[in-house]
């Protein structure tokens, strides 16, 4: 039983994780708490949704293009809806955030409707339902596999990005100092625009594997995980990858346990309560370096 | 009489006697009184991040927290409106103390997701624990608002009909501009007492501020727990106007549409928190009658108020009537001093 609810929680875990890194590196770039980016998880899962039943795509390239569809998405968020802002208050950008947050929601609600729709079956590969390992009384179905190995790839490549790449040297640079980055002929916007694109693809991959490992989605899903994906990304340190990527697992696996041991109408709540209680005792989380006074 | 009071008394006037006129339907009635509660939570939510600079995601929250205070006291106990009122807004103070204390020596960021957070915990507390708020299926049966004073029959006529219930829109319509002008006149005399001049000094320059003696935290606790006992006594209306309450009403959205009217009417203006809710309460009638004749769903209601925030956000930032911010700008020997220094271009 506890071993199940940590497999479980480990899943979602990483999934977590995966939506905290999108808040995480828009927050250490341009210090801002993209509330649509639980949005752009929601859409990544329609996307990869409607390319199968319209398109008739198979699963593995579906992601993809949900990937790319998204990332474009996160794109044109920054250039309409943030950029014009770069200067003003932070209020004034907060506030824009939810607007497009709410926007988004109610875009994806007239296409799609409000009724939760399950991932269409037929396209995934038939052995994700079946049991991959057993140690004992815990079943590990190919599913889980296929999510833990997605997600590791991802964001060991992610890290590759970050810490290889030029444009992910230009990012932490960015990160810590944007006028100086700027000086050192960094060219901030397309910096801020990639930085966006990868935590908008990641965002995607996170929505189609939730969607698939709950079979369900909804317009509205992107709310809730969102905000626990932003509970991870606090309670690893905002601005920090790593932390970003323990706090995701360590939120996972509490939600499970706290599901089957407290009260399972409270889920929701232990997300709210771990993220208030960081915010409270260690704001800089586990990983971070404190940068609530830059507000 | 200067041209402001003047169109006050003009308004004042027409309120006052549209329930009588011929114009005024149930549905009418019940709009107005409807942006009167929101009138009330805008001028609620204003103090926190409008007087002292703070931005609060979790306002409903305390809403919530009046109208189930009010609506479970009233079932329970039979407690009158009259003893709910101070009631009901004490506790939404009370919470709004226990919240704030801990939770203001936060900044920006940090302080919203707190507060967003709570108000989701007080959603889940609605929704889950039946026993007390019978969760999802809502709260019927709460009484409407009554005035009884057959406690003075035996003293002057035992004949009269000393009990008044209020039933329908008009009596709420009028409780509800009694509402909003004492709230009103409270926000006036705050604003300008020790304590609003505080908030602005707290806002404007938190480290001047402080090094002028001014304790922080305590009075950003005081903006807090008043705002917090504001939106419990509009929540306590709308309990025993609605007399159904359930906990979808106190959603997240809620808390945005507030916010959304603070700022579109300009932060830390009073008047503007009143045009603010006017208007988008208005606009939500309006897209809600014009928005099926076109041919479009409910949904699009929802993203025109996201699209319009967006909106205002990048063409407005400070809202439509902006808050001098500071008020020594309306000093007239400031003005003085700042032309003269004009005068030998010291200033541009």
């Amino acid at each position: 039983m506890l071993e199940q609810q940590l497999i479980n929680g480990l899943t979602l875990g990483v999934i977590y994780a995966m939506i905290a890194v999108g808040y995480t590196m828009v927050y250490g770039v341009i210090e801002l708490i993209n509330f649509a980016h639980g949005e752009i998880f929601m859409l990544g899962a329609f996307f990869c949704m409607t390319f199968i039943t319209v398109f008739g795509v198979p699963f593995y390239l579906a992601i993809f293009l949900a990937m790319c569809c998204c990332a474009v998405c996160g794109v044109l968020l920054d250039i309409i809806a943030y950029r014009p802002l770069r200067n003003s208050p932070r209020l004034a950008a907060l506030i824009t955030a939810i607007g497009m947050s709410i926007f988004l929601q109610n875009l994806a609600l007239m296409i799609w409707g409000s009724r939760p729709r399950p991932f269409p079956k037929d396209a995934l590969p038939e052995f994700f339902s079946q049991t991959a390992l057993t140690f004992g009384d815990v079943k590990l179905t190919w599913l889980q596999l296929f999510i833990f190995a997605v997600t590791i790839a991802m964001m060991v490549g992610l890290n590759l990005i970050i810490t290889k790449t030029k444009a992910g040297t230009a990012m932490r640079a960015l990160a810590q100092n944007k006028q100086a980055a700027a000086l050192m002929g960094i060219n901030v916007n397309r910096i801020i625009s990639f930085t966006f694109i990868l935590g908008s693809s990641m965002g995607a991959v996170a929505g189609v594997l939730v969607s698939v490992f709950y079979n369900t989605m909804y317009p509205m899903m992107g709310y809730t995980a969102g905000v626990k994906a932003f509970a991870a990304a606090v309670l690893g340190g905002i601005g920090s990858v790593p932390g970003a990527m323990i706090g995701g697992v360590i939120l996972g696996v509490a939600e499970a346990l706290g599901a089957g041991y407290v009260s399972s109408l409270y889920r929701d709540g232990v997300a709210y309560a771990i993220m208030i209680a960081v915010i409270l005792f260690r704001p800089s989380g586990i990983l971070g370096r404190l940068v609530g006074d830059k507000a | 009489m200067s041209r402001g009071n003047l169109i006050k008394l003009a308004a004042a006037a027409i309120l006052l006697t549209f329930p009588m006129t011929g114009f005024a339907s149930d549905y009418l009635l019940h709009v107005l009184t409807l942006i009167m509660v929101y009138m009330v939570l805008a001028m609620g939510l204003n103090i926190v991040p409008g007087f002292c600079g703070l931005l609060d995601l979790g306002f409903v929250g305390f809403y919530g927290i009046g109208a189930y205070t009010a609506g479970l006291l009233t079932i329970n106990y039979g407690l009158s409106m009259w003893m709910l009122v101070p009631l009901a807004a004490l506790n939404g103070a009370v919470w709004g103390i226990l919240l704030g204390a801990p939770t203001l020596r936060l900044t920006g960021d940090y302080f919203a997701i707190v507060t967003f957070g709570f108000s989701e915990l007080v959603v889940l507390f609605l929704t889950n624990e039946i026993w007390l708020t019978r969760g999802p299926l809502g709260l019927p049966g709460i009484e409407p608002a009554s005035i009884d004073l057959s406690w003075l029959s035996t003293m002057i006529n035992p004949d009269w009909d000393w009990y008044y219930e209020f039933y329908g829109e008009t009596p709420y319509f009028y409780l509800a501009i009694a509402m909003v002008l004492g709230v009103y006149f409270m926000m006036r005399r705050l604003e300008d007492s020790r304590l609003g001049r505080a908030w602005y000094a707290i806002r404007e320059d938190p480290l001047a501020a402080a090094s002028s003696g001014i304790n922080i935290l305590n009075y950003k606790v005081i903006a807090f727990a008043i705002s917090a006992g504001i939106g419990a006594l509009a929540g306590c209306f709308f309990a025993r106007w609605t007399l159904f309450l359930s906990p979808d009403m106190f959603k997240f959205w809620e808390s945005f549409l507030v916010l959304c009217m603070v700022v579109l009417g300009g932060l830390g203006n009073i008047n503007g928190a009143l045009v603010g809710a006017t208007v988008l309460i208005a606009l939500g009638e309006v897209l809600r009658g014009v928005l099926p004749t076109l041919g479009l769903p409910a949904e699009t209601r929802f993203m025109a108020y996201g699209l319009i925030m967006v909106l205002i956000m990048r063409f407005r930032p400070a809202g439509f009537i902006p808050k001098i911010a500071d008020a020594s700008l309306k000093n007239p020997i400031i003005i003085k001093l700042k032309r003269e220094l004009k005068a030998k271009g010291a200033l541009s």
